[in-house]
C-alpha cells in the first residue's frame, strides 16, 4: 500500500469517527493530522494530498473497510490506535462511534485482545497530545 | 488619528487598554520591530484574558497558549483569528527571549492584530456594528523607503515562511479550508447509520463499550501500572513520545531557522541605518 493510500485510509476513517460524535472539536482535528505525520510517518504533501477534494470525495465508508483490511497487521494497529484517540482526545465515544470502531475492528480481523491494546495505548497517546500540539505552534 | 497610524482608533471604545497597547505597537514597528512585538503579544494576551473570563474565568491565570486553545475548544474563537493570535504570541516569544525581529514582521503582526481586533470588538460588544477603514502599513519616519534590499529579503522570508506554516496546518487538519464540514459530516452519519442497520440485522457483534469507557476513566498512572497493560502501555508511551520527538525537532530546527535568518536580515538593517 503506498503512502497516499494509507493516508487516504486513515483521514477517513479519522474524519469518520470525529463525525460519528458530536461536531469535530478543534482538538479532534489537530490530533488525527499529528497522528498522522508523527506516528504515521506521512509527509505534509501527501496528507495534503489525501484531503485533496475530488480524492477522497467519492470514497464510500465501504471502501475505507476494504481499505483497513488490506493493512499489515501492525499498521492496522496503529490505524485503530489513532480512531480510539479521537474518541478518548475528547473523552466521549456516542453510539455511531461504537460501531463504526467494532466495523473497523472487523474489517481488520482484529481480536478482542488486540482491540484492547489499541483502546490502552489510545488513551496514553491523547494523554500527551495538548503537549504535543502546543510544541508545534498551537 | 492620535497616532501615527491610527488603525486601532476604532477599538478604544470597545477595549481602551487593548487599543492603548495596539497603538504603542504601531508606533514601534519602524523604530523598534521587537518592541512592537512585544507590544502587540500583551495585546493579544489582555484580550484572551477578556474572552476567558466570559467563558472559563478559572483558566484566567493560565499560559497564553493554554488560554487561546481553551477558547478555541469553546468555540467562541474561529481558526483564522486563533491562527493569527497564535502569529502575534510566537513572534511577541521570539522578540521576548531576544531573538532579533525586523519591520516586515511586525507589520504583518500588526496586520493580524488588526484583524483580530475587529473580531474581539464584535465578541465583547454583541450587535456592535465595528467597520474600521481598511489596514494601513504605518509609513516609515523621514521619507525613509524602508531599508532597500535587507527590507526585500526580510519580505521575502516572511512570505516563504508563512507559505511553510500554511503548509503544515493544512496537512494537519483533519478537514481542508474549502471543505463543507457540515455537508461531509451529514454524508458520513447518513453511511454510518445505513451500515448499523445491516450489522444489527446481521448480529455482528460491537465492540466492548464497557472495556472502552472504564480506560478513558483511568488515571495515566493507573495504566501504566496495571497489571495486565502496564508494560505494553509504557513500551507504546516510550515510542510515541520518541516518534513525536522526531517530529517535533524537525519542526524546531525549521523555526529556528528562520529565526536566525531573520536576525542576520535584522543585524544588517541596523548597519545599514
Amino acid at each position: 500500500m503506498s503512502d497516499l493510500d494509507l493516508a487516504t485510509t486513515w483521514f477517513l476513517a479519522a474524519r469518520t469517527m470525529a463525525c460519528g460524535g458530536e461536531e469535530p472539536s478543534i482538538a479532534e482535528e489537530a490530533a488525527a493530522g499529528l497522528f498522522a505525520r508523527a506516528i504515521l510517518g506521512l509527509d505534509e504533501e501527501t496528507c495534503i494530498a489525501a484531503k485533496g477534494k475530488g480524492h477522497m470525495q467519492s470514497l464510500t465508508l465501504i471502501d475505507c473497510m476494504a481499505m483497513v483490511g488490506q493493512l499489515p497487521r501492525g499498521t492496522a494497529d496503529q490505524v485503530m490506535t489513532g480512531v480510539m484517540m479521537i474518541a478518548y482526545a475528547v473523552a466521549s465515544m456516542q453510539p455511531l462511534q461504537v460501531r463504526w470502531a467494532s466495523m473497523l475492528a472487523s474489517s481488520m480481523n482484529m481480536t478482542e485482545e488486540r482491540f484492547q491494546r489499541c483502546c490502552v495505548n489510545a488513551r496514553v497517546v491523547a494523554s500527551m497530545l495538548p503537549h504535543e500540539q502546543e510544541a508545534i505552534g498551537g | 488619528m492620535d497616532e501615527p497610524g491610527g488603525n486601532f482608533d476604532f477599538l478604544s471604545k470597545y477595549d481602551d487598554r487593548v487599543a492603548h497597547l495596539a497603538r504603542q505597537a504601531e508606533t514601534y514597528v519602524h523604530s523598534d520591530p521587537d518592541s512592537a512585538l512585544f507590544k502587540l503579544r500583551l495585546m493579544v494576551e489582555t484580550m484572551a484574558r477578556t474572552l476567558v473570563d466570559m467563558q472559563a474565568p478559572h483558566l484566567i491565570d493560565s499560559d497564553l497558549s493554554v488560554m487561546l486553545r481553551s477558547l478555541q475548544r469553546s468555540g467562541l474563537l474561529g481558526s483564522r483569528e486563533a491562527d493569527d493570535m497564535h502569529a502575534i504570541r510566537r513572534d511577541g516569544n521570539a522578540a521576548v527571549h531576544g531573538h532579533d525581529s525586523t519591520t516586515p514582521t511586525a507589520i504583518r503582526r500588526l496586520r493580524d492584530a488588526w484583524r483580530v481586533s475587529r473580531w474581539y470588538a464584535r465578541t465583547v460588544r454583541r450587535g456592535a456594528k465595528v467597520d474600521p477603514p481598511p489596514f494601513q502599513a504605518p509609513d516609515p519616519p523621514h521619507g525613509d523607503i524602508g531599508g532597500g534590499e535587507a527590507h526585500a529579503r526580510a519580505e521575502a522570508l516572511e512570505e516563504a515562511v508563512e507559505a511553510r506554516r500554511s503548509q503544515t496546518r493544512k496537512a494537519l487538519l483533519l478537514f481542508g479550508d474549502e471543505d463543507d464540514v457540515k455537508a461531509m459530516r451529514w454524508r458520513l452519519r447518513g453511511e454510518l447509520r445505513a451500515l448499523e442497520a445491516v450489522a444489527v440485522a446481521a448480529g455482528e457483534p460491537i465492540v466492548d463499550a464497557d472495556f472502552v469507557a472504564l480506560v478513558m476513566a483511568m488515571d495515566l498512572e493507573q495504566i501504566l501500572e496495571h497489571p495486565a497493560w502496564g508494560r505494553s502501555s509504557k513500551e507504546a508511551k516510550t515510542d510515541v513520545e520518541q516518534q513525536f520527538e522526531t517530529f517535533k525537532s524537525a519542526h524546531a530546527a525549521a523555526e529556528l531557522q528562520y529565526l536566525s535568518q531573520r536576525a542576520a536580515i535584522a543585524a544588517e538593517t541596523r548597519r545599514d541605518q
